[in-house]
């Protein structure tokens, strides 16, 4: 009697075995291609842009600025840019509107700091405008309404004048916060 | 609250019906190893679906961007290499598992009546998978797929009437470019997984529908598809996922050789298993190879199943499939055999090694143009260097013995080797008079019985022999090698006056400056060595060493490559440059 039990208990067991090691092996098989692109999938992620030291870039001469304030727009032409695998060199990267007061010179990303359109400058009334969600920015870059989408004003970057050539340092800025981050 | 979930999703699914349809197949005669087969080619499918998938994300088709995105995975993404190997060797792995199916399939008589039909979607299945591999091997645009499936496409111009229409179309054009990689990818990626699939779905419903062919004696009672031979497939599944895994990690991902280059020839082989192809069109014409072979194969598997109803037929067509494999084999062994006993064969995959380390050196350090990584080995002069010395210079000279890429060189030897030319090696051997005379330095010209080797060489006391070493340093000095120091301003000072004394001399009294010049304005009789192996001495030379300050009327046989424009004054640039690079090998 216990031995026809005792049977069919290691029946059972074997039984068990045999299920449980099916769907531990079946499960690896089935995860395993997946799991192998994982880390590359997610390689982006991983891989810090911000921290790099932003290159001085050449943008223009002063004496193209208007002395009044008037903001002008200029290409960024960046020496070397790298995207993936491929190196440019001398590639437009984006825009800046620059604004001239005296030697001074103030550089602001053409992107809207809301969600990254290109903003326009106003000749009518003197300021920026987003032609996408009507972000309004004073000549200064500051917001100009109090319900702005856009959260903070225009994001400025390092510039400096030298031997009458405006250098700036060109940087993107995350877009949608209150804080000037780098990307 | 899971069992609500699932009996709502049932309800309205019937799901729970088919997972049980699907699990509670009887197995007659029990669990078998050898039914794994189909189990072990569906997850070997699965995975490069899945892989591929993610490959995908990474792969860029143009002609400038494949290698390059192959390259990025490779080497700059994490875990790229390891993804790439694994849809490297899976791909391998399945065509193992094809020919393991198959023999299983025809060995049982599985393709008998009635099944037929899932017989021959079995073979349409393989010809897919081999359109998959062959497609596959020329995305990654290095010069192994490009040369290999240059000669697949012309195998199609073949077919009768609509072959050149048809290679046009499938390269999409008369060249290899950007729509032969978009073509080849989208076959790749899109038609023909889609065809697979389909085809796999009614593969599985066929063989459900007929249930396994049970091979005789039942080994054991009838037993379900759920567990039993799930277990013994996963464990098949897992053996071949750990040989996978093995393999990748062994070879470190899948090989990637130099980007694809139309004017740097390469010596086109297939993927190993379809080199017996490769063999046979030794010795068949190219018709034969992809038309009336290929014909009578497909031919002859749509008739085996009705061969195989008649008395003897089945052992036949058992025969027939072990004489074709046991002829691949033997096709096979011999393609290996014949490119191992090629020495030209393994210099040129030992250059492609080569070209492979420095592009990705120099893709790694500055960086690849948009051009593509291909510009980088044309400008670069080592690569060209040993280029431009195979071509120009290695009929007569050689370098460290073989034609400056690594080829043996066919004519004999008639000039020096160049390997380490101007180094205080290379110069002490040739002072002595047995190297000088020797088919490595002047043995195979007019100078071997000249004044230098007659009179002076060969004529050397033993006390002048020992200060041979201190000449060879001195000109070695003015040569600058990269490789090599300079000489303290003293020690080139003491040895300059050891040139110019008589310590050295022929037999007649005169010293080595009698002839040869070295830092004076006189002119001797001999090769000017002021400055002997430099950039300057060199590429003067080379343009024209008839000039007085070298050979003059002397000159036997060096061609003036400059003066009679031979090699543009870049090439002559790039040439000298390389040949001072590096040290010799021996």
């Amino acid at each position: 009697m216990s031995d026809h039990s005792n049977k069919e208990k290691s029946k059972e067991n074997r039984r068990k075995f045999i299920v449980s090691s099916t769907i531990a092996a079946s499960t690896a098989c089935a995860l395993f291609p997946l799991a192998s692109g994982i880390p590359s999938v997610l390689d982006p992620a991983t891989k810090d842009s911000g921290n790099a030291e932003v290159p001085w870039t050449k943008v223009t001469n002063l004496a193209t600025l208007p002395e009044d304030g008037t903001p002008t727009k200029f290409e960024v032409i960046l020496e070397k840019v790298k995207d993936a695998w491929t190196t440019y060199t001398n590639i437009p990267a984006g825009a800046v509107y620059l604004t001239r007061k005296g030697d001074e010179v103030t550089a602001y990303n053409l992107k809207c700091p809301h969600l990254g359109c290109a903003i326009d400058y106003r000749k009518n009334s003197n300021d920026y405008f987003c032609p996408c969600h009507n972000s309004t920015f004073a000549l200064d870059g500051s917001v100009t309404t109090d319900n702005s989408p856009s959260p903070r004003g225009m994001d400025t970057m390092d510039t400096k004048v030298e031997d009458g050539v405006i250098w700036i340092r060109f940087q993107q800025f995350r877009p949608n916060i209150a804080e000037k981050v780098p990307v | 609250m899971i069992k609500g979930i699932m009996d709502w999703v049932d309800d309205r699914s019937g799901i729970r019906g088919l997972v049980k349809e699907a699990l509670y197949e009887k197995v007659p005669g029990g669990a078998r190893w050898r039914y794994v087969w189909g189990s072990c080619l569906t997850f070997v499918f699965f995975t490069q679906v899945v892989t591929g998938t993610l490959l995908w994300m990474f792969y860029s088709p143009s002609a400038q961007t494949a290698w390059e995105s192959v390259y990025y995975l490779q080497y700059h993404v994490a875990g790229g290499w390891f993804l790439r190997g694994v849809h490297h060797y899976m791909a391998q792995a399945m065509i193992v598992l094809l020919v393991l199916h198959l023999m299983q399939v025809v060995i049982d008589g599985a393709y008998k009546a009635p099944r037929e039909l899932n017989f021959w979607f079995g073979a349409l299945m393989m010809g897919v998978t081999l359109a998959l591999s062959l497609t596959g091997y020329l995305l990654p645009w290095d010069q192994k797929g490009y040369w290999a499936t240059a000669v697949a496409t012309n195998l199609m111009a073949e077919v009768p009437l609509i072959g050149p229409a048809l290679q046009k179309i499938v390269v999409g054009g008369a060249e290899y470019g950007h729509h032969t990689l978009t073509r080849f990818f989208a076959l790749h990626a899109g038609v023909l997984p889609a065809s697979l699939v389909a085809l796999v779905v009614a593969h599985i419903y066929l063989f459900r529908k007929h249930g396994i062919h049970v091979k005789e004696p039942r080994p054991k009672r009838d037993s379900y598809f759920w567990p039993d031979q799930v277990l013994k497939d996963a464990i098949a599944c897992s053996a071949i996922l750990l040989a996978v895994v093995a393999l990748t990690i062994y070879f470190r991902g899948a090989p990637l050789g130099p980007p694809a280059d139309p004017s740097n020839e390469f010596p086109a082989r297939p993927e190993w298993y379809f080199l017996f192809l490769f063999q046979l069109l030794k010795y068949v014409p190219a018709f034969w190879g992809a038309v009336i072979i290929p014909a009578f194969l497909a031919l002859w598997i749509f008739l085996q199943p009705f061969i195989g109803k008649s008395k003897g037929g089945h052992q036949f067509n058992v025969g027939f499939w072990w004489a074709l494999i046991a002829g691949s084999v033997a096709l096979t062994g011999m393609a290996v055999s014949e490119d191992r006993a090629n020495l030209k064969h393994g210099a040129a995959i030992e250059e492609a090694d080569w070209q492979a380390e420095r592009v990705i050196e120099i893709a790694d350090t500055q960086g690849i143009p948009p051009a593509g990584a291909v510009t980088l080995l044309r400008k670069d002069s080592q690569n060209q260097g040993r280029r431009l010395f195979a071509a120009h210079c290695s009929s007569c000279h050689r370098y460290n013995g073989h034609d400056g890429r690594g080829f043996p060189v066919d004519e004999p030897q008639s000039a020096a080797d160049l390997a380490g030319f101007a180094s205080v090696e290379w110069i002490t051997d040739l002072l002595n008079y047995d190297h000088y005379v020797s088919a490595k330095y002047f043995g195979g010209t007019k100078f071997k019985d000249g004044t230098m080797a007659r009179k002076v060489l060969a004529k050397y006391t033993d006390d002048e022999k020992k200060l041979l070493p201190s000449i060879a340093k001195l000109l070695a000095d003015g040569a600058n090698l990269p490789y090599e120091e300079n000489l303290a301003e003293d020690t080139r000072e003491e040895l300059l006056s050891l040139y110019y004394n008589d310590d050295l001399k022929f037999e007649d009294g005169r010293a080595c400056i009698e002839c040869h010049d070295i830092d004076s304005e006189d002119e001797g009789s001999a090769p000017d060595l002021t400055g002997y192996g430099s950039s300057e001495w060199l590429t003067a030379f080379i343009e024209n060493p008839e000039d007085k300050r070298f050979y003059g009327k002397k000159n036997d046989r060096m061609p003036c490559y400059g003066r009679d424009g031979k090699l543009q004054e870049k090439e002559i640039a790039i040439l000298v440059d390389w040949i001072r690079s590096q040290a010799a090998e021996f």
